[in-house]
């Protein structure tokens, strides 16, 4: 009984174009659209050089030791600033037409003028500050030890970094992986889907198929059971080529706990499964209020978990952190974060346990609902 | 008039599942809008944003000291159990951006003149912590001239130099033509925003409309109905122009309303203008889409699928600036990518002669024209759909 159930059920859903569409194709094509868009972020090559320029006038010309720093930083392919000498009229010009990022005045102390304040000033503002620290420094030095002028200026070249980074755990943390590891939250959740088909096929009152399933002489609950396993195996199956698709076309990763990572998605689907059957169940309304509220709750615990904008995560987990418990979207997240991230379990373990509790509660309810259901008339 | 009329009752019909859109993306946008506003106005250079750093020396020495009342001024130290798990939780919840750990030994290494270093531990890509890698640079490359070139000089008068050198600060002149520093950030987010809920809508509408139209009993109904096929055009063409300057209007009303301070000058009027212009491009986007689907439901994929691609690769969910220079490439292909152009644009005028406006005008031109080739196709199409 449970292959002719089972087979017949996933023949039907293979069929069901539509919903194959919403759990597989789009979380690929989005996939595909975040890999375009964050592609450069964690590039390190980014950086373009500034276009700034500094006012010609006979006190920059006399200021040497500046303009052999400027023009030091101007220089080459890893250069800071692409540097105009001009009037300064014509740097007004300049900085007018949004042509330069601001314009430096050789004055006691030497001037930025600049029409906004972003980033690009604020690192053309730092440059100064550091010449002008390390020239005051040069002095105080040269006051001291009058006679040290030749090395001094030697080992002004020998800027040296004084930090380096230690990553806290094995892994380098990664801003770009949350995105993808939400939106596989969002492909487990999409298998909602599935559970809603499932639930509402089953109840009579609901459907003309779930009417015909009704009457014939399979126990419902086994019914029930057989064609949520086909649900659940078609959606697994979608989720596993969402993973290979990232791990291997994308280069997404993972970390090294593979088994785990499966482990997951796997807990991940039933929790997707489950919570439409719940939905489903749950809500007597047509089927479109019913998607509606599947998408609502999906799509709102995709953006807490910050799939549209990152640091939603961190805004909810710093001001509502019983929210982040709350939203199954970013309990999946973070169990993949931390598995990617943390050398310990602890935190995993506390996700996957929420998880549980979540799939529990569907599971239950769902049952609760729809069990000894009998129609006297339809 | 009737087709004008069945044109709008259609549309209200709808009406419940738009507005939810309209809803969902007017919060969304507001809320996103106001987050990047605030990022963005971090990286300012007037008020310096304090980030939260863990500071854990292994050692005390007055040459850590002074590094430590150096980084107070770009930091706020928060003090943190030197345990692996503390630190980890506190950087994955962002109670703290920066660990800096001071190694033992390090002061005395140091003012031998031998190459040490710091170990940090940060989140990723964040300003904030390379205006401390900055701070830090620069302390101990000042301290390190003095130690070598002042042969046997004290930790204390050391101390003493440094303050006095890294107090030295450049002048900065902040020149606009308005008294206050006018700023766009905020308007600029929620135009970029605009082209998704917008086109989304669009689409659901136009779509909604179409089907209805081109349902082959009404058609052939419709045909032989004493209404000549141009005035019939013309009045679902007028019915559409009127749901679109509509959608576009409750969109903008809102933006304008939050953001009220901001919102009385010239670049809010280009920002208008280039919405308006986005949204018949919008209109005759979904004119094309209604025509090539068939049935309801595969109008919500095409519709996610074509607003979420547009906006991805054309910089509305992420910054221009961060996006590669082929997928830019691609996107100079659709108009989104225009439109997103000439809002940047926008939010960086200050001045506005010709030669300032002129590439926004030229965005926009570009967008119209857009809208033009997608309505002629859409025009072919049709002509084809009404011999089946």
């Amino acid at each position: 009984m449970f292959a002719h159930i089972f087979i017949n059920r996933l023949k039907c859903l293979l069929r069901d174009r539509e919903t194959i569409f919403w759990t597989m194709m789009f979380p690929l094509l989005l996939a595909v659209f975040f890999n375009m868009a964050l592609l450069n972020v964690n590039n390190d090559e980014m950086f373009k050089a500034i276009d700034i320029a500094v006012v010609d006038d006979s006190s920059y010309q006399s200021d040497r030791h500046f303009k052999a720093a400027l023009d030091e930083a101007s220089k080459g392919d890893g250069r800071l600033f692409n540097l105009t000498v001009t009037s300064k009229d014509n740097a007004d010009e300049l900085l007018n037409e949004n042509k330069i990022a601001g314009y430096i005045v050789v004055e006691e102390p030497i001037k930025l003028v600049v029409n906004k304040s972003g980033i690009n000033q604020a690192i053309v503002k730092s440059f100064i500050d550091s010449y002008m620290q390390t020239a005051s420094s040069v002095n105080s030095i040269l006051f001291e030890k009058p006679n040290a002028q030749q090395e001094l200026v030697s080992s002004l070249n020998e800027r040296q970094q004084y930090v380096k980074e230690v990553s806290a755990t094995n892994a380098e943390p990664n801003n770009v992986l949350n995105y993808f590891y939400t939106l596989i939250a969002m492909a487990c959740m999409y298998g909602c889907f599935f559970g809603m088909r499932e639930a509402s096929d089953i109840q009579a009152d609901i459907s003309p198929l779930a009417a015909r399933v009704n009457i014939s002489p399979v126990h419902k609950l086994k019914a029930f059971i057989y064609s949520f396993c086909a649900s659940l195996i078609l959606h697994l199956f979608e989720i596993f080529i969402l993973l290979m698709f990232l791990r291997f076309v994308l280069g997404v990763d993972f970390g090294p706990k593979t088994g785990y990572v499966i482990l997951t998605s796997v807990l991940g689907s039933i929790t997707g499964v489950s919570f439409g059957a719940f939905v489903s169940a749950i809500v007597k309304k047509s089927e479109n209020i019913k998607i509606a509220i599947l998408l609502g709750v999906s799509m709102t615990g995709s953006f807490l978990a910050g799939m549209m904008y990152q640091n939603m995560k961190y805004i909810v987990a710093q001001n509502v952190p019983v929210l982040s418990y709350l939203n199954p979207v970013n309990l999946l997240t973070d169990a993949f974060y931390s598995l990617y991230y943390y050398d310990t379990f602890s935190r995993y373990a506390l996700n996957i346990g929420f998880l549980c509790i979540f799939i529990v509660v569907f599971s239950f309810g769902t049952y609760l609902i729809i069990r000894r259901r009998k129609y006297a008339s339809l | 008039m009737q087709v004008f009329k069945l044109c709008l009752k259609v549309l209200k019909k709808n009406k419940a599942t738009m507005l939810i859109y309209i809803v969902v993306f007017l919060v969304v946008s507001l809320i996103m809008s106001s987050a990047m506003t605030k990022d963005e106005q971090a990286d300012n250079l007037f008020i310096q944003k304090k980030s939260n750093i863990a500071f854990i020396s292994q050692e005390n020495s007055p040459l850590i000291d002074g590094l430590k009342n150096e980084l107070e001024k770009v930091a706020n130290f928060v003090e943190l159990p030197d345990e692996k798990e503390a630190l980890q939780d506190a950087l994955y919840f962002r109670s703290v951006s920066y660990i800096l750990r001071i190694p033992k030994g390090f002061t005395e290494s140091f003012m031998k003149g031998e190459n040490v270093q710091l170990e940090k531990t940060t989140v990723p890509d964040s300003l904030s912590n390379t205006y401390i890698d900055l701070c830090i640079d620069n302390y101990l490359n000042n301290a390190r001239l003095y130690v070598q070139h002042v042969g046997d000089i004290s930790q204390e008068s050391l101390v003493l130099h440094l303050k006095s050198d890294l107090s030295v600060n450049t002048s900065v002149e902040l020149k606009t033509k308005s008294d206050k520093a006018q700023n766009h950030i905020y308007a600029n987010y929620f135009f970029n925003y605009m082209a998704y809920s917008l086109l989304s809508v669009l689409i659901l509408g136009m779509t909604a409309l179409m089907l209805v139209f081109y349902d082959n009993n009404l058609r052939r109904r419709n045909a032989c109905s004493p209404v000549s096929a141009r005035s019939m055009n013309l009045q679902f063409i007028l019915a559409s122009l009127l749901f679109t300057v509509f959608t576009w209007m409750i969109m903008v009303i809102f933006c304008l309303l939050y953001n009220l301070d901001n919102s009385f000058n010239l670049n809010t009027v280009y920002f208008l203008i280039n919405s308006l212009v986005f949204a018949v491009c919008g209109a005759s986007i979904s004119f094309l889409i209604g025509n090539l689907v068939k049935s309801a439901n595969a109008i919500s994929a095409i519709s996610n699928v074509v607003t979420l691609g547009l906006c991805f690769i054309s910089g509305v969910f992420v910054p221009v600036e961060f996006l590669g220079d082929s997928v830019l490439r691609i996107a100079s292909f659709t108009p989104t990518y225009w439109f997103v152009n000439a809002n940047n644009r926008i939010a960086e005028l200050t001045e506005f002669n010709f030669s300032n406006i002129e590439p926004i005008l030229s965005c926009m031109l570009i967008q119209l024209g857009f809208a033009l080739a997608f309505f002629v196709v859409a025009l072919v199409i049709s002509k084809r759909r009404r011999f089946e």
